[in-house]
């Protein structure tokens, strides 16, 4: 009876090793190299960073990420933002965001658009997109991003 | 004599109560329901205290606005080479769900956003005041008034394209738990007033789970 087990498991071992490379089934989240890459600001700054995504809310800054932020012109000029946002907990977040588009000298162009909600299934992304009401006066845009019900 | 006691008290009561003072000061008013949440203001773009599973007024700013930056990226709508003339209105908006609401909530709100933010990419007609104007129109032609300052037109303009949309819901309730879950569905369209064909689309949806709906009024 030992005999048997033990060829049984050196066989599953020996299938084991034919194996190919587990496929990842899930977005990339090392939180330690986007920590490394974020421009963490403790005190209040006098400078809001231009096109990016801006997480407000310290209660999901280590449980969701901007994989990535891009901005395009439309046919008809307006500007479009996308951000790529990754939930990294094993659980459903729901959070919303909204842009605020500037002109050339870093001026609020229009209205700030009203909060998107979107939902993120446990370990999935999603994407967030926004307009801009201006066409030529656009030039920069910041997303706040936070956590809501 | 049974009674003398009880009776006693209650004149006594009343008595007591008839002495107590009201304190109509300034500043120190006070009322029946001086234990409840004084009125605050809240943010109508975020979720306020009173929340169901009907349409509310994050919900209403979201999608207003959404559709209105939308239907900007829409070439036939926003860039054309003469700005098209449209009609944003309650009209054809119909309300087939389950909630109570006012439909003009949602088009006065798309309407004037569009029209602050269009700045002349687009052209608006007030349908809703066809008979304002054609009053006005009569009393100008009879010389009842005079001209007014603005040139005259031939005719109000007519519409190129006009809103039409649908609200939809799904309801769905748990008898053990109480709970309530809504599926909102709100269809906008821009249809072409001579061909009918929908030259723009959107559509914004949710759904929501409470146990307790509250009543919208």
């Amino acid at each position: 009876m030992r005999f048997k087990s033990s060829a049984a498991t050196a066989l599953l071992l020996l299938l084991g090793a034919c194996s190919p490379t587990p496929m990842v089934v899930s977005p990339v989240c090392n939180m330690g190299a986007v920590d490394d890459q974020r421009q963490l600001q403790e005190v209040p700054s006098l400078e809001t960073p231009m096109n990016s995504v801006n997480i407000t809310d310290k209660s999901i800054i280590n449980k969701m990420f901007a994989n990535n932020v891009t901005a395009r012109r439309t046919a008809t000029g307006t500007v479009e933002v996308i951000a790529q946002i990754i939930n990294c907990t094993d659980y459903p977040l729901v959070a919303e965001a909204r842009t605020q588009f500037y002109d050339t000298g870093k001026v609020p162009s229009e209205p700030v658009s009203a909060w998107k909600r979107f939902h993120l299934p446990a370990k999935t992304s999603n994407a967030y997109r926004e307009s801009s009401i201006g066409t030529r006066s656009v030039e920069y845009y910041t997303v706040e991003m936070r956590e809501t019900k | 004599m049974r009674f003398l006691p009880t009776v006693a008290a209650i004149t006594a009561g009343l008595s007591l109560a008839a002495c107590q003072t009201v304190d109509n000061t300034p500043g120190n008013r006070t009322f029946g329901n001086s234990s409840g949440t004084p009125t605050t203001y809240v943010d109508p773009g975020s979720m306020g205290p009173v929340r169901g599973v009907g349409i509310e007024s994050q919900d209403i700013i979201g999608m207003t606005d959404q559709m209105m930056r939308d239907m900007l990226t829409e070439p036939r709508l926003a860039s054309a080479a003469t700005p098209p003339n449209v009609i944003i209105d309650s009209e054809y908006f119909q309300n087939d769900s389950s909630s109570r609401l006012n439909k003009n909530v949602i088009t006065d709100r798309l309407r004037v956003s569009l029209n602050r933010a269009a700045s002349g990419r687009m052209q608006f007609v007030g349908r809703h005041y066809a008979d304002m104007v054609a009053k006005e129109r009569e009393l100008k032609r009879k010389g009842v008034t005079d001209k007014g300052t603005v040139p005259g037109a031939k005719a109000q303009k007519g519409g190129d394209y006009r809103l039409g949309g649908r609200i939809n819901s799904l309801d769905a309730r748990d008898p053990k738990s109480g709970i309530v879950q809504r599926y909102n569905q709100i269809v906008f369209e821009m249809v072409d007033l001579e061909s009918a064909e929908i030259v723009w689309s959107g559509m914004y949806e949710f759904a929501k789970a409470a146990q307790d709906d509250i009543i919208y009024r």
